[in-house]
Order: structure tokens, then C-alpha cells, then sequence
């Protein structure tokens, strides 16, 4: 078990833990920082000092409430839906490979692909936000073309991972893929 | 061209242009041709263009050749929207990404070839242009995109024309001082256009023409010289491909006069169709009233025919007299060359198809251009950028109090939005992509590919 330090596309300080269970199951996990009290100061702040101003101009007291339960509403919906905490892969040779994310609320959700739908583990590139990125992604088969490419899975989706990271990764998996 | 002091170096070039395959044409093919022989000289190649359709990411053709098909609204003719700005994240991402050292734009048709120029220079890369076509100066548009072209490449490094014809007709229009111009004709690939007399029936006489329908292309003499030979020549055949508006045109003279037998219409080829229809005519036809450098012709000679064209632009250059009868832009003028290439080809008095692609071959070489452009990148390289201040005095000098005033202005706001962008994602956050062509390649060597896969045909946005 290890744990290194990576960064993310933005320049952010993420985790990667690699955990071999034996020599074909591993599990990788990334971690993203916590939400950071200071974003949270400083998005509360803007809506209420909107609110403030409108409620200033139409002397209207719902807006103010309407501020308050918009706040606590979007932090609940973005710790339940949106911040992902841990990301982590699980890949077993010869069963399949499971994919969990846990969110900031504690929700989690796992995806399992079983190995006899997986063709290969790749690195690919695409461009995302004005920007062109690396990242991982499980290619699954096409039932009827021996061939083909039915999907792409893409791994490690919010935290979005630079190059080296994403290399490490990506020979630990081939390693076991080639195994079996 | 003679520097050649640096043989050795190698650069790393971004080929712009907004005409890419899956768009068929002769800028299209200029650009993948040079690529692939500059990727065989060692040097490392991306292309970027806009999204085709469902066709848009990052994808690899032949030899690690890498394209970006970057999404940006097409606005008219395939060629993208311009606003100077918003283009600029993306291109900066690629250029720092793929450690470009060169950035080659093509047409000047094409406005993301400008906005490149424009982003290659702020970013103080250097920059070379090819231009592919001919302008007049006359009319509104041909107006309204000199001025762009003379703030385009007023501080561009260096600028390539396709003819010498072009060339005058370029720093002309764009004001521009001769010694940064050079020469470089097109090509073709004579390995694709070789003769095959036995495809053709002799009893008759073909005339091929092969080119776009539209005005550009003088398909309204084409309409008048078709009738007036029919009815002179009773062994005449016309076979015509190639599509476009003016396609009615023909249509309606073959209605006209009932020559539905005569003259067979095609419809769009294939390019490597192309070579099939060539080899059925005995004689090629190009009637176009405006050309910069003419690939068509070149291509009906390497496959053994008699070339008779309009003597319009630069295509009087492209081929030895000896090889192609000129004529006048008018029916007359065409009807009379025709007439005596149609004349010696009864007399049999016309070199053989073989001796005129042996001849052909050589005259136009894919490698010869790419070495050529490889001197030019050469020069360029040790020239030095413009620097802000220098470029702000450059535009105001050169391109007039109003346009040089507001493009100053918009070169000052482009570099301004550079800063923020390098505050917002810093160069050393973007991950430096793997060389898929050049001298550190991992394409050539096949077990270092096993390391890293490429997966080719997918992307998500």
C-alpha cells in the first residue's frame, strides 16, 4: 500500500492510493481535497450581499429568505450530488472491474463492469472546458463486432487526474489485464 | 531559400487551416501531403481544424499524424466565425501542449488560419502563411479581405504563394515586402496519376473536364464551346466531373442542343476516382477564369493527356510550353486551341501518354515542396518574434490610421487575455502531450507503442 502525491488539471494537490491486494487485484483510490471552509465563506457571501442590494431596491423581505434557503439548499445539493470526496478502482484479473465514487455527504455510488465486457484500459485525450486533457477510460466490447468499440467509460471523472498519475495507473491495470 | 545552416534541426509545427478531410479539396490535400513528407524529414506535425460533424477531438492518421478537430461554429462555406478571442484558450492549450515552435497557417479563406497568426504572435511564436488563391482588388469583398490580409501578415514571419503570379498578386494586396515571400508550387503524387491508353476508346475523341461547378471554374464557357464543337465534330465525346451550382448550366445545353449521349455528367468524384476518368480522354479541358497555381492540369498531364486551358493567373507557369495549349477566357479562343489539339490528335501527331507523365513526373514532387518549406521553416526559426510594443507600432504603420488603431487595440486586449489565461491554467499545469511524430516519436517505434496506447476514434466533449 502507497500513497503519493499527484495534481490534478487545475493544479490541485490530490492522492493517489494504491493498495495491491495480491498480484491481480488492486485498488487505486484519489482523494480531492475537502471543501474548504473559505469557498464555502465566500460563495454565502455573494449571494447574500446580492440579495442584499435587490432587497435594497424593492424593499422586498422574501428576497432575504429566499437567500438564505437558496444557500442552504445549493450546499446540501452540491455536497450530495456534485463534490466527490474519494474515487477509487477497483480491478480484479479474470472478474471485473468496479468503479465507486463517495461524495461529500456520504452518498456513494458503484458502477461494476464484469472483464468479459472490457476490451482494454486506455489513455486517451479530449477536449474538455477549453482545454485538451489526458484521461482514463475503459473500452467495452461490441457484441457483434469482434473488432469494434461499443462504449467508452471514462475513470476518475471529477477528479480529473494529470498525465503521471494517470500513467501509474494505467500500467498497474495493464499489468492485470495482461495476466488474463 | 539558400540557409541551410541548421540541417539538422528539427521543429515542431502546427499546420491551421480550417479545410481539412473529411472536406475534399486541393488546400486539404496541400496540407496532409506536406505534412506527411515533413513527418518523413524527421519533423514532428499537428494539424488543427474545426469539428466536422460527429467528427471532433483529437484523432491520428497515417505515420502519427495528429489532427485537432477543435469545436468552433462554422459560419459560412466551412469556414469558421471569427470574434479574434475565443479561440485562443484552446489554441494556447495546443500550442504549449505540443511544444509548437512553428505555427503554418493555410487559405485565406480561412478565418481560424488568422486567428492562429493573430495567437501565434501574441504568444510570440513564429509564424509562416500559405496563401492558396488569387483575389481581386475591385469589388467590396475583395476590399474588406485585403485589409484583413494586409493586418494578418503584416507581421507574420514569413508568407509562401503556390505561383508567381500569386506571389505579385499577394504583396500586392497585402502590402507586403517581397523578400518574405516565397515560391513554393503544389504537387501531386505521380505514383496516383500514371497513363492507361488501353482504358480509352480511340475511334472517338474524349475531352475530360474535371473540376468544381461554379463560376470560379468558367463553366459558363464550357456551356458555350460544348454545342459549338458537337455540332463540327460528330466524334466528340464531353465526360465532366465534379459538382457545384453551375451544374444546371450544362444540363440545360445538353437538353438544348440533345446531346445526351455526348456528354456525360458525373456528378462529385472521389480523388481516387479521379485518375479513372482521366485515363478514358484524350484531351484535358480547364476552363477556369481564376487560378493561383492549377493542380487539376498538372494531373491531366501526368496521366498522358493533351492539357488545353485558359491562360488566366498562374497557370501559365505550371507546365512547359510544349505540354499545354493556351488559350483566352473566351469561347472562341478555347473553341480554336480545341480545335488544333483535336486536329494534330486525329494527325496522330501528339507525343505518347508515357513520355508526357515521364516528363511530368519530376516537374512537381511532394518531397521537393516539403524541402523547400523546410528552408523556409529554417529561416524563420532564427528570425525573432515581434515583441509587443514593436508589433503595436507595426500594425499602426502599416495597415492605415483606422484598421491599424483598432487591430492594435485588439492585439493589446488579446494579450491582456493571454495573462489572465496564464494566470488561470499556468503553462506548467498543462500536461506536455506525447510526441506521436517527430524526433522523439513514439509512432516509427513499435514497442514503445505497446506502452501507450492511442485510441484513434473516440472522444468526448
Amino acid at each position: 500500500m502507497s500513497e503519493d502525491k499527484y495534481s490534478d488539471i487545475n493544479g490541485n494537490t490530490i492522492l493517489l492510493n494504491s493498495c495491491s491486494h495480491s498480484s491481480f487485484c488492486r485498488e487505486f483510490t484519489i482523494s480531492t481535497p475537502k471543501v474548504s471552509l473559505r469557498k464555502i465563506m465566500a460563495y454565502t457571501c455573494s449571494v447574500w450581499l446580492i440579495a442584499y442590494a435587490v432587497f435594497l431596491i424593492t424593499e422586498n423581505t422574501t428576497v432575504l429568505s429566499a437567500a438564505i434557503f437558496v444557500t442552504l439548499l445549493g450546499m446540501m445539493l452540491h455536497l450530495h450530488f456534485v463534490k466527490i470526496d474519494h474515487e477509487s478502482l477497483l480491478i480484479i484479473g479474470s472478474l471485473g472491474i468496479q468503479m465507486s465514487s463517495s461524495y461529500a455527504s456520504g452518498r456513494e455510488s458503484t458502477t461494476f463492469i464484469e472483464m468479459g465486457k472490457v476490451k482494454d484500459i486506455v489513455i486517451n485525450e479530449a477536449i474538455y472546458m477549453q482545454r485538451v486533457i489526458y484521461y482514463l477510460c475503459i473500452l467495452l466490447k461490441d457484441p457483434s463486432d469482434p473488432n469494434g468499440v461499443a462504449d467508452v467509460v471514462p475513470l476518475f471523472q471529477s477528479s480529473k487526474p494529470r498525465l503521471s498519475c494517470l500513467d501509474k495507473v494505467y500500467k498497474s491495470c495493464q499489468e492485470i489485464i495482461g495476466q488474463c | 531559400l539558400n540557409h541551410l545552416d541548421h540541417p539538422h534541426r528539427k521543429h515542431n509545427v502546427c499546420m491551421v487551416s480550417d479545410f481539412f478531410y473529411p472536406n475534399m479539396g486541393g488546400v486539404e490535400s496541400h496540407i496532409y501531403q506536406l505534412s506527411q513528407c515533413l513527418i518523413e524529414k524527421g519533423h514532428k506535425v499537428i494539424i488543427v481544424t474545426h469539428a466536422y460533424r460527429n467528427r471532433k477531438g483529437v484523432r491520428y492518421l497515417t505515420n502519427g499524424l495528429k489532427v485537432y478537430y477543435l469545436p468552433l461554429q462554422v459560419m459560412y462555406n466551412q469556414s469558421t466565425a471569427t470574434t479574434c478571442f475565443h479561440s485562443l484558450p484552446l489554441l494556447r492549450c495546443i500550442f504549449v501542449r505540443e511544444r509548437i515552435t512553428i505555427v503554418h497557417s493555410h487559405s485565406s479563406f480561412s478565418a481560424m488560419a488568422h486567428d492562429s497568426l493573430f495567437h501565434a504572435k501574441t504568444m510570440g511564436l513564429h509564424t509562416v502563411f500559405t496563401d492558396h488563391s488569387l483575389f481581386g482588388f475591385a469589388d467590396v469583398s475583395s476590399v474588406l479581405t485585403n485589409k484583413l490580409l494586409t493586418v494578418s501578415l503584416c507581421d507574420t514571419n514569413h508568407i509562401i504563394c503556390v505561383s508567381f503570379t500569386s506571389k505579385e498578386n499577394t504583396v500586392l494586396r497585402a502590402a507586403l515586402d517581397p523578400e518574405i515571400v516565397s515560391v513554393i508550387p503544389n504537387a501531386v503524387d505521380p505514383t496516383d496519376f500514371t497513363p492507361d491508353p488501353s482504358q480509352r476508346d480511340d475511334t472517338k475523341i474524349t475531352i475530360v473536364v474535371v473540376s468544381r461547378l461554379v463560376y470560379r471554374k468558367g463553366i459558363d464557357l464550357l456551356g458555350g464551346i460544348i454545342p459549338e464543337l458537337c455540332l463540327k465534330h460528330p466524334d466528340l465525346y464531353f465526360l465532366i466531373g465534379g459538382e457545384g451550382p453551375k451544374r444546371i448550366v450544362l444540363e440545360e445545353v445538353r437538353e438544348k442542343y440533345q446531346l445526351h449521349d455526348r456528354v456525360r455528367l458525373l456528378g462529385a468524384l472521389e480523388h481516387r476516382d479521379v485518375r479513372k476518368v482521366l485515363i478514358q480522354g484524350h484531351i484535358f479541358l480547364n476552363t477556369s477564369l481564376t487560378e493561383a497555381f492549377c493542380m487539376a492540369i498538372v494531373e491531366g498531364a501526368s496521366c498522358g493527356l493533351q492539357v488545353v486551358s485558359t491562360r488566366v493567373g498562374g497557370i501559365p507557369e505550371v507546365l512547359p510550353e510544349d505540354l499545354i495549349t493556351l488559350c483566352e477566357p473566351t469561347v472562341k479562343s478555347l473553341c480554336d486551341g480545341l480545335e488544333m489539339v483535336i486536329a494534330k490528335q486525329r494527325a496522330g501527331n501528339v507525343p505518347p501518354p508515357a513520355a508526357i507523365h515521364n516528363r511530368v513526373r519530376t516537374l512537381y514532387t511532394w518531397r521537393n515542396v516539403a524541402e523547400r518549406t523546410e528552408k523556409v521553416y529554417d529561416r524563420v526559426a532564427k528570425e525573432v518574434v515581434l515583441p509587443l510594443d514593436k508589433r503595436l507600432q507595426r500594425l499602426m504603420a502599416h495597415c492605415g490610421p483606422v484598421a491599424g488603431s483598432i487591430f492594435a487595440f485588439v492585439a493589446v486586449l488579446d494579450f491582456l487575455l493571454l495573462l489572465f489565461l496564464s494566470w488561470l491554467v499556468p503553462d506548467y499545469v498543462i500536461d506536455i502531450a506525447v510526441d506521436a511524430s517527430g524526433p522523439h516519436g513514439i509512432w516509427k517505434n513499435k514497442h514503445s507503442r505497446k506502452d501507450f496506447k492511442i485510441l484513434s476514434d473516440t472522444s468526448f466533449t
